[in-house]
């Protein structure tokens, strides 16, 4: 037997398929289904049941064990409360983040070496490569740009990294995932992509922030004349760009510039050049570097959500640990929460969460 | 009836739904008939005009409406025959979970009930102030138990007449007893406070008779989904002394009581199919328990760690009903490597099953976390011949073996975790 992998199987394409090039590969591969959170209302159907229906096909048909370990608390704690908390405070969170690092790298990759384990796998479309001389390891972009998930990753530890695989990383595109799970008679290969917030499910998050959050009346204002444009059910419901769902009755398309949950207000704008829809800078505090020290001041690419552009900008890192993106042309502005992650060539270095643009709060 | 026209897919059929690359399986066996059971061609039948021509709603003012009204009057007559009794304590409702919710609502105060009930009851009882009574190791009710909870203010006792998961039969007519001497005694001390006894028999009309007298219950749910009829049609039975308050509020059908435009080809179909049903009642139980007794005694030969759960004795159990648990496996695992095989079986009533927790009816019964994960509910039914039997003891024989191979459980150690459950240890 080879060296000993526990992989995260889902009951999607992605892990379906690792755990099928990883037996290829001779490794003596355990799979693990990670129940996470979901919100469990009474006499709903629980979503996950055939999702690890279908990762019980997948292990059967590789001859691998599947074993159910129950997240269920630390995903509630660190990712739902926290997009909870975020939104509250009128951020735009990115739960993926907060995910992978607390519970695939976290609860998951612990419990796995700890059961003595000498690597751990995951479907996520990234790559490791290991440096035999440094013997320091980095994380990589995918082949497949359009499904890259290294946004996802920014806040994970190179120690992680050196003991990961990411199986799918190096295949072509996903048509080809797709094609090499059926060929394999994985039975999962025309399950849909699974985007978007897995806990939140079909309803979306809107509805899981009304359920969740408390309704405040509150007025939507114009961010040039401060003029009051409509009204709304609690700033925590809206996006920094959001264009629909203002519902202020026709008139041109408005833009969401900034909110303020402590009073509640929406502003907007009709001006799609308003300097409050663009930013030259982004400062990023919560700053994380794979490697465990910051990267030297200079020209980096920054993307700021996932498979988004990939832009050139100067990063410098400031005195008190937190990071400045500088932008040599404007770009349209990021809502504070997101990540923004920064990368040197191929090469993900980590990121920081976007704190809120000076420029369209202080009006 | 011929059996294999009721066998709702072919093998092929089933293995264009299972994903390429392994072989169709040789065979298709249904054995989880306490979860659905297909039509019956002659059910079928007899509910096609009311789909087709037949298709006025009852309440209409015009002659031509009169077949449809004839049809759910007809239908509500021949159900009441069945049962023993008289035609307007008859409700349609949509399904037994539906007739077990209106019998609830017809009782204010305490209720008392026993953990073993369906989740339909269970959900029903928490919901206000119950006393939820355990039950023995079989998952039998002990009917001194049961009655020792009923306080002053109880006013309904709810025990289903058969288990659906490990296919025990309830002592129905005993606590019916107890609870009309109950009754009594509150009368005779000048109480008004209703008391009343409902029995959930959906998983039972297949095998048990309806009988409402000899039941001795005040309310009785029934399911057509459970005696090859179609599904969302079922009936809550309840003697003159009940008054059933609505759920569902409207056009004033049923007598009030369940309001919406009649099921008129689901109310005569569940006639025709509770009529076969009980028609051939007598001679299918005894081909049930034959196959039962064969498809148990395959598999103790072959694995002496299996346990078997629910009561022992013929009388107190469903005929078609086998529950066994490989302790040390894995269900879902074994559901899969049969599902490949061509065979389906159920690993506890379908609801606990998808939520991925313990079933609370196996936890009832005391049965340890490790013996009931690994627990098949395998239920026969009209179209299984012995052939089916079997084809299946073979295929789960081969899927345990399979399962121990992969994680290297021996006999001997299934035969240790099962304890004194064991079957190798009755003998």
């Amino acid at each position: 037997m080879g060296e000993k992998v526990f992989l995260g199987l889902s009951g999607g394409v992605d892990s379906a398929l690792s755990a099928a090039l990883l037996v290829e590969q001779g490794y003596d591969v355990t799979a693990v289904y990670m129940r996470n959170w979901s919100r469990d209302l009474p006499g709903y159907r629980c979503p996950w049941a055939d999702d690890l229906a279908d990762a019980e096909r997948v292990a059967v048909t590789l001859g691998i064990g599947l074993e159910v370990w129950d997240c269920e608390e630390e995903y509630q704690r660190t990712v739902v409360d926290y997009l909870v908390d975020a939104y509250a405070h009128g951020l735009t969170p990115n739960p993926d983040v907060m995910c992978n690092q607390t519970v695939k790298f976290g609860t998951f990759a612990d419990r796995a070496f700890s059961r003595g384990a000498d690597l751990i796998a995951t479907g996520h479309y990234a790559r490791v490569r290991r440096d035999q001389q440094t013997g320091s390891t980095q994380l990589l972009r995918a082949v497949d740009e359009h499904k890259d998930q290294t946004y996802f990753l920014w806040r994970v530890g190179e120690e992680a990294f050196a003991r990961t695989l990411f199986p799918v990383g190096d295949v072509r595109d996903k048509a080809e995932v797709r094609r090499m799970c059926a060929e394999r008679g994985l039975g999962v290969e025309s399950k849909p992509d699974s985007d978007g917030i897995c806990f939140v499910g079909p309803v979306g998050i809107r509805t899981f922030l009304l359920d969740t959050l408390e309704r405040r009346a509150g007025d939507i204002v114009e961010w040039e004349t401060g003029r009051v444009l409509g009204h709304h059910d609690g700033a925590f419901l809206f996006t920094v760009g959001q264009r629909k769902g203002l519902d202020l009755g026709g008139g041109p398309a408005r833009y969401v510039v900034s909110t303020d949950t402590e009073k509640n207000v929406v502003y907007v704008t009709a001006d799609p050049a308003c300097p409050g829809l663009w930013c030259t800078q982004l400062d990023l505090s919560d700053v994380h570097w794979i490697a465990g020290e910051p990267p030297a001041d200079g020209e980096y690419l920054v993307r700021t959500r996932h498979t988004g552009e990939l832009r050139p900008a100067r990063v410098e890192v400031l005195d008190d640990g937190r990071a400045r993106v500088s932008f040599p042309k404007p770009v349209r502005t990021v809502a504070p929460g997101q990540s923004a992650v920064i990368y040197g060539g191929l090469v993900c270095l980590g990121g920081g969460i976007v704190e809120p643009d000076p420029v369209a709060y202080n009006r | 009836m011929t059996p294999d026209r009721m066998v709702p897919r072919s093998a092929a059929q089933v293995q264009a739904t299972s994903g390429a690359g392994a072989p169709a399986p040789a065979r298709d066996v249904y054995l989880d008939y306490a979860a659905a059971t297909p039509l019956d061609p002659r059910v079928l039948s007899a509910m096609e005009p009311y789909l087709t021509r037949c298709f006025e709603n009852p309440s209409a003012p015009y002659a031509r409406a009169r077949a449809a009204r004839d049809a759910v009057e007809g239908a509500r007559a021949d159900i009441a025959h069945l049962m023993g009794a008289k035609p307007d304590g008859v409700i349609f409702t949509a399904g037994a979970t539906e007739a077990n919710n209106l019998a609830f609502a017809a009782a204010g105060g305490g209720v008392v009930t026993d953990a073993a009930e369906h989740e339909s009851v269970l959900a029903c009882a928490q919901a206000r102030d119950a006393v939820v009574v355990s039950v023995g190791a079989d998952s039998r009710v002990d009917p001194e138990r049961l009655c020792a909870a009923i306080g002053p203010t109880t006013q309904l006792v709810s025990v289903e007449l058969a288990n659906g998961e490990v296919g025990a039969v309830q002592p129905v007519r005993e606590i019916a007893r107890r609870v009309a001497v109950m009754r009594q005694q509150r009368l005779a001390e000048g109480s008004r406070v209703p008391l009343w006894l409902h029995t959930d028999a959906s998983q039972a009309a297949g095998s048990l008779s309806c009988n409402v007298t000899s039941l001795g219950a005040d309310m009785v749910t029934l399911s057509a989904a459970k005696v090859y009829g179609p599904k969302q049609v079922g009936v809550l039975w309840a003697g003159e002394g009940v008054r059933l308050r609505p759920l569902v509020l409207g056009g004033g059908q049923e007598g009030g009581v369940r309001s919406g435009t009649e099921n008129v080809a689901g109310a005569v179909g569940f006639a025709a199919a509770l009529s076969i049903a009980q028609s051939c009642r007598a001679e299918e139980c005894r081909r049930e328990e034959a196959l039962r007794l064969r498809l148990e005694r395959a598999l103790a030969d072959e694995f002496p760690g299996m346990v078997v759960s629910g009561p022992r004795s013929p009388k107190h159990r469903l005929p078609g009903l086998l529950h066994v648990s490989f302790p040390g496996l894995e269900a879902r695992r074994l559901v899969v490597l049969l599902e490949r095989r061509g065979v389906s079986v159920g690993t506890g009533s379908a609801c606990a099953a998808s939520r991925m927790r313990e079933s609370h009816v196996l936890h009832a019964m005391g049965l340890p976390p490790e013996v009931s994960a690994g627990s098949l509910r395998i239920t026969m039914g009209r179209p299984t011949s012995a052939d089916d039997i079997d084809y299946a003891a073979a295929q789960i024989a081969d899927a345990v073996r399979t399962e121990m191979q992969r994680t290297g459980l021996t006999q001997e150690d299934m035969l240790s975790r099962a304890g004194g459950l064991a079957m190798g240890r009755r003998r």
